[in-house]
């Protein structure tokens, strides 16, 4: 294909994506600061950000240890399942299935059956006979766990199927170098393996933590409601029957939007810093 | 200390393929030889030199490293190293930490490890490149890299699974010129697996013939070249000329005429080779000088390849193909005398299907 049409098809692509992107976010920076609001004059102001900031810590609080303690587990899970899935034989079919069949379920489905596991009353106390006054509380507890939990499996899945696709289509021939090099299946795994796979790690790793950041329904379903997350606290500020709140939504928005630039930003430095990349 | 291996009714096949790979193949690599797998692609010389360094396990038969029995062992406790087609050094490591890899993996320090790769570095004349990222270097540095790597494994056994066919030809001979000046360094047995007979003759003293599976001859060099088992080894190893005759007290009898060919020769119908190299044309004189040992032929073809020219000579049914020397005269219709080069013509069984192009 000729540069000129390529060309096209990308700016095509590409044209509507920067609509959204940048469109929106200014959209909702400028709604923030008082410059799109919905009755009275324009006037540019910070009000919305005082408005939240007495909840702020709390909630920044919240979300970033659900989504540190969600892509800390899915990492570990998923990586390791990439390793088992890398090196191949019947385990590794299984493993891909499972991972396959988990990916397609959706976040709010996935939240309402780990709410009927794990809460007091729920499958795992009724098979194990537990009072619900003994059961731990995993749904909606000081804890989180149930979010957790939540976000955990279903990104381990795709932290492992990413990893793993990208380690089989390299990896296969790099360990059999090491193996003839002397390395056994340790040290292979120590000085070969896990720093090829470093950067899809960091990636999927990323970009798991700022999905979660980003997404409500799983802590608005399974957390408690105080204190919220910022996307609970978002979404609900944006749906309440008062017009005046929306501005301190965008507020919240803007919040979410650059703690996620930041840890992306860290992602990218990580990539940059790395050999492999390099 | 010098090893052997040796291949006992190796056999492979692969899943979803319904023709083996190896057929119970039986191969004694002596201890101290540089020995060449030849033979075209899909023949199955790769599958033996992954099936020693067991990076595959046989279906069935035995690998004897110096006499063990190693089938079914691990590759990193074989003491075998092995360079790629590829290069594959690690691209998170630098060219020194590539080099010393070996030496960490058998549990040096990183600083020690490094420390001990730098005179394999040395070896293979790239000093300066130690801190160099693998990526940026060209593709005949990558490969000395990784052939310092693999030395600094100390192997016994050097399998070379093509190693220099991605490099263009000057860079190849460069290489083969490295082989030659690292012969001290390198370990003693060496099994290269190349389809180029030219390469196969400037690194090896013994190539083994491979096709479909079956090692078809394994014999120095000069005998692959000269006394070709069969007609497909002499097509294998560049020979053009395979002429249907008869043999009979060790002359070759054909619309050639009458060819002195080894006493070993069997009685009867029977193939003669001989390598086209080895067809001398002489001046018009040279028949009545030496009856009996000079032929004449046809010119029926001529054909020029680069500053070199070849003639298909042809008389009855036979057709011999010749090199032409520098500065002799021919053209096609015109009648030449040619000879062999004394004992350079050897006779093969006929094969069941002859090669189109033979007469």
């Amino acid at each position: 294909m000729t540069p000129g049409p390529a060309r096209f098809l990308v700016l095509v692509a590409a044209i509507p994506a920067a609509i959204v992107v940048v469109g929106g976010l200014g959209f909702t920076v400028a709604q923030s600061l008082g410059l799109l609001p919905l009755v009275g004059p324009a006037r540019l102001s910070v009000d919305a950000y005082t408005g939240v900031a007495s909840e702020l810590p709390s909630s920044i609080a919240v979300s970033v240890g659900i989504a540190v303690a969600s892509t800390t587990l899915a990492v570990l899970v998923g990586g390791t399942a990439a390793v088992l899935i890398v090196a191949g034989g019947r385990l590794a079919r299984v493993l891909i299935g499972l991972g396959a069949a988990t990916v397609t379920v959706p976040h709010l489905i996935g939240a309402a059956a780990i709410g009927l596991l794990l809460a007091d009353s729920g499958l795992l106390a009724r098979t194990f006979q537990v009072p619900p006054t003994d059961w731990p509380s995993l749904v909606g507890g000081p804890w989180w766990v149930a979010v957790i939990l939540e976000y955990a499996w279903k990104e381990a899945a795709f932290v492992a199927l990413v990893v793993a696709g990208t380690l089989t289509t390299r990896v296969a021939r790099f360990d059999e170098t090491a193996a003839v090099l002397g390395a056994n299946r340790a040290t292979r795994l120590r000085l070969v393996l896990l720093p090829l796979a470093a950067p899809s790690v960091i990636l999927t790793g990323a970009i798991t933590f700022i999905y979660t950041l980003g997404s409500y329904e799983v802590a608005w379903l399974l957390g408690r409601t105080y204190p919220e997350p910022l996307s609970v606290m978002a979404v609900r500020l944006y749906g309440e029957v008062s017009l005046t709140t929306r501005p301190e939504a965008a507020a919240v928005a803007v919040v979410i939007v650059t703690l996620s630039t930041l840890v992306a930003a860290a992602a990218f430095t990580l990539l940059r810093r790395s050999a492999v990349w390099r | 200390m010098t090893t052997a291996i040796t291949l006992q009714a190796v056999s492979k096949e692969f899943k979803r393929h319904p023709v083996p790979a190896l057929r119970g193949i039986d191969l004694d690599i002596l201890p101290g030889t540089r020995t060449a797998l030849l033979g075209p692609s899909g023949s199955g010389k790769s599958t033996i030199l992954r099936i020693i360094a067991g990076l595959e396990d046989p279906s069935g038969g035995q690998v004897l490293i110096d006499g063990r029995d190693v089938t079914g062992v691990l590759p990193e406790r074989r003491g075998v190293g092995m360079v790629f087609q590829r290069s594959l050094l690690f691209p998170h490591l630098s060219v020194l930490d590539n080099v010393a890899f070996p030496l960490r993996a058998a549990g040096a320090s990183r600083r020690a490890a490094r420390a001990a790769a730098v005179p394999y570095l040395d070896l293979v004349q790239l000093p300066d490149y130690a801190d160099r990222n693998v990526a940026s270097l060209s593709g005949g540095q990558q490969q000395r890299v990784a052939i310092a790597r693999t030395l600094a494994a100390r192997p016994t056994v050097l399998l070379l699974d093509e190693p220099f066919s991605a490099l263009d030809p000057d860079l190849r001979a460069d290489m083969h010129g490295l082989l030659a000046e690292l012969r001290t360094e390198l370990p003693p047995t060496i099994v290269m697996v190349t389809h180029d007979r030219d390469e196969a003759a400037a690194v090896a003293d013994r190539i083994a013939v491979v096709e479909s599976g079956v090692v078809l001859q394994h014999d120095t060099v000069e005998r692959i070249y000269s006394r070709p088992s069969c007609q497909a080894v002499a097509r294998l190893m560049g020979g053009r000329n395979a002429v249907l005759g008869v043999v009979s007290g060790a002359v070759h009898s054909s619309d050639l005429g009458q060819v002195a060919v080894p006493e070993s020769a069997p009685e009867g119908p029977g193939v003669l080779v001989v390598r086209h190299e080895s067809v001398q044309l002489l001046g018009r004189g040279a028949a009545a000088a030496h009856p009996g040992e000079v032929y004449t032929g046809t010119v029926a073809q001529v054909t020029r390849n680069g500053a070199r020219r070849s003639v298909t000579l042809s008389r009855g049914n036979a057709a011999i193909e010749a090199d032409v020397p520098p500065g002799v005269d021919v053209s096609e219709g015109s009648t030449v005398v040619f000879s062999f080069v004394d004992g350079a013509p050897s006779v093969v069984p006929i094969e069941a299907h002859a090669a189109p192009g033979q007469s």
